[in-house]
């Protein structure tokens, strides 16, 4: 099966803090993958450096995703050209409210594609049954991007750009924490319905909780900014009885 | 015609004998008061000896056919009202066939036809050493506007002050409106400020005058978008007795040199003001926003809140002043001024000045100045905006908050559209 994405030797530091030191990683097409590990392991900056965050500099390694140079591009082109990342923190917009968003990144998505942009009607069309899939009210649409949201809407929110977006590749950081089992089953039904052949997912996250819901193809583990051990879905519940270290120790030996 | 003013008797004022005296008054407490000068605090950071020295035509000639066929064209422009509700001024003067001549249930009549009046209630009331550029207002402004809303009366539909300046050389217009909202009486609205060319060069001195009797609820939106090389400068007064209540907004996106005055004065219990601007100011434009909100009386509440967006060496300015009275208690008093600068040469100054004589006062303020904000572009620019859409974005959507306290459905969708499309250049640059 061909690589949706992969990264091979990245390093990548903030300021003079180097957090990825030679991570290599290789994702296939329609699988999903789950990234665990400690805190300060690197995990959310692997996740912003793929979605291209400019406060992180890459210094060595290579990044492709469907053939191309990812870190030559630049944020938006890669979120047209189907990479998704579902923010740990959404970022709140007073005054841009939701409906506007989500027709604007939308439109420049199908703009890349070629396709015409859609109108407010099919708009609309598109959105109503992708809201019911994250239990989200119609009234939200009016509303100012992420203000005023609690964090379980927060992160309703993205899984809901997610769904409109049909991205090729998702990249979801920590879009478990802080959900309640209610939330959490709504967020996870949202991210199975998109499990398909033609997409793959990066899971980021702490808990093994969200991987009963959404079972991965592959668990991996960062540390130290590397991946140090992988393996299938077991893997996860065994890190979560005997936590880190054993692994740690392992992957580094 | 004006020299660096000081100006003297020698000066030719225009109108009827009987206005004279007023005239050459004005222009002696104008000539005692100075020109203004960036050695006055009120006026530091703007310069007007330009003006003085470009030698303006203060006392035009007769505007002929071919202005006022000019101005006719730009009152088809939807967003003035319709013929209906058009009060139209060209270069501060009335002109029969531009707008209406008279609407329903209000009294129009002019400055000079009770000019005794004027000069006793509104002229004489402004001091010139405060506000220079009224006395000159005084002294040149012909017949202008004089409103009258009778006790009672609730005017349906907003009133569109159209005031156009033509392309004519050197013209300094001079107009001036006086709106008097009788006990009860409630009306909305909007004054315009555009030009016949985009070319014209003119400058426009602008003092309008509100007064409000009590429980009189009056909307004031006023629509700056001069063309690029007009100079504006303005004053709004506001006298507020018991319980009325006035909500003024300010919109400043065109001139090249912008002055604008706002000084309410609540003067009787439970008056109420809210005043909110939006001043956007790019290359080549330097606008400036002075306010002056009074407490006179026990009871009264204002909420003040300016934004400001400085495109790439643009200036900006907002000196807003709120003063509460000795004696005068309970009072709430609120002050919001936030800038955003779009450029590394984009500049604004920002003063609040609160000066409180009383004891039992809610009382706030808070400024900032600001870019935009790098979390929210690169949020936005992970959904697929490019950058120049997520930046115009943003910066619309701060433009926004402000546009959104206008109560008037039609004249906020209108001002947004407005806002929207000077924003386009404005991120651009």
């Amino acid at each position: 099966m061909s690589d949706m994405l992969s990264i091979e030797n990245l390093h990548a530091r903030v300021a003079d803090r180097e957090i990825l030191k030679g991570l290599t990683l290789r994702v296939p097409a329609g699988e999903v993958h789950a990234i665990m590990g400690p805190n300060g392991s690197g995990k959310s900056t692997l996740a912003q450096v793929l979605a291209g965050r400019e406060d992180y500099e890459v210094t060595a390694g290579r990044v492709v995703y469907r053939g191309q140079d990812l870190l030559a591009m630049a944020p938006e082109e890669r979120a047209r050209a189907g990479v998704f990342l579902a923010f740990q923190y959404p970022i709140e917009i007073p005054g841009v409210n939701n409906a506007y968003l989500l027709k604007a990144a939308l439109n420049a998505q199908r703009e890349a594609r070629g396709e015409p942009p859609v109108d407010a009607f099919e708009f609309m069309k598109l959105i109503k049954n992708k809201m019911e899939i994250v239990n989200i009210s119609k009234d939200f649409l009016t509303r100012n991007v992420n203000q005023g949201f609690s964090g379980g809407e927060k992160k309703r929110n993205e899984i809901l750009q997610m769904l409109l977006l049909e991205p090729r590749l998702a990249v979801l950081d920590e879009t478990d924490s802080g959900l309640d089992v209610d939330a959490l089953k709504i967020v996870a039904h949202g991210v199975n319905s998109l499990r398909s052949p033609e997409r793959s997912m990066l899971l980021v996250t702490h808990y093994e909780r969200l991987l009963e819901l959404i079972v991965p193809d592959r668990v991996h583990v960062l540390a130290g900014g590397r991946i140090v051990k992988s393996g299938g879905k077991d893997l996860a519940r065994e890190l979560d009885e005997r936590g880190y270290d054993w692994v740690q120790a392992g992957g580094q030996a | 015609m004006i020299a660096p003013i000081p100006l003297t008797a020698r000066v030719a004022v225009p109108g009827p004998d009987t206005t004279r005296a007023a005239r050459l008054h004005a222009l002696a407490e104008l000539g005692a008061a100075g020109w203004p000068t960036r050695r006055r605090e009120q006026w530091r950071y703007t310069d007007l000896e330009p003006l003085a020295a470009d030698n303006f035509d203060l006392v035009p000639g007769a505007i002929d056919s071919e202005t006022i066929a000019a101005a006719q064209a730009l009152l088809a422009d939807a967003s003035l009202g319709g013929a209906s509700q058009q009060l139209v001024l060209l270069d501060g003067e009335r002109v029969p066939s531009l707008g209406a001549s008279a609407l329903a249930g209000i009294e129009v009549t002019g400055l000079e036809a009770r000019w005794g009046e004027f000069v006793t209630s509104f002229a004489k009331p402004i001091g010139a050493a405060e506000y220079p550029l009224a006395a000159l207002n005084t002294a040149f402004a012909r017949h202008g506007l004089w409103i009258r809303i009778p006790a009672g009366t609730v005017v349906p539909a907003p009133i569109h002050l159209v005031l156009i300046g033509s392309a004519r050389e050197r013209i300094a217009a001079q107009p001036r409106i006086v709106i008097e909202a009788g006990p009860g009486a409630q009306a909305t609205f909007v004054q315009h400020f555009i030009d016949c060319s985009p070319e014209s060069r003119g400058w426009c001195n602008s003092v309008t005058q509100l007064k409000q009797a009590a429980a009189s609820r009056l909307g004031f939106y006023r629509l700056q978008r001069h063309a690029r090389s007009v100079a504006h400068t303005s004053l709004l007064s506001a006298e507020l007795a018991e319980s009325a209540d006035l909500t003024a907004g300010y919109f400043d996106l065109g001139g090249r040199l912008v002055r604008n005055d706002v000084a309410i004065a609540l003067r009787g219990r439970l008056a109420r003001t809210e005043l909110f601007g939006l001043l956007l100011a790019g290359e080549g434009q330097h606008v400036d926003d002075h306010t002056v909100i009074n407490h006179a009386a026990g009871e009264t509440v204002s909420n003040e809140n300016f934004r400001a967006i400085i495109g790439e060496r643009g200036r900006g300015v907002f000196n807003g002043k709120v003063v509460v009275e000795p004696g005068c208690q309970r009072i709430d008093a609120r002050q919001r001024n936030d800038n955003l600068l779009l450029g590394e040469h984009a500049e604004i100054d920002t003063k609040p000045e609160l000066e409180i004589h009383a004891n039992d006062v809610k009382c706030s303020h808070g400024s900032t100045v600001g870019e935009l904000d790098a979390e929210q572009l690169f949020y936005l620019r992970a959904r697929g905006l490019p950058p120049v859409d997520a930046r115009r974005l943003l910066t619309t959507a701060f433009a926004t908050t402000i546009v959104e306290q206008i109560a008037d459905a039609d004249i906020r969708s209108e001002m947004l559209a407005h806002v929207t499309t000077r924003l386009g250049p404005l991120t651009e640059q």
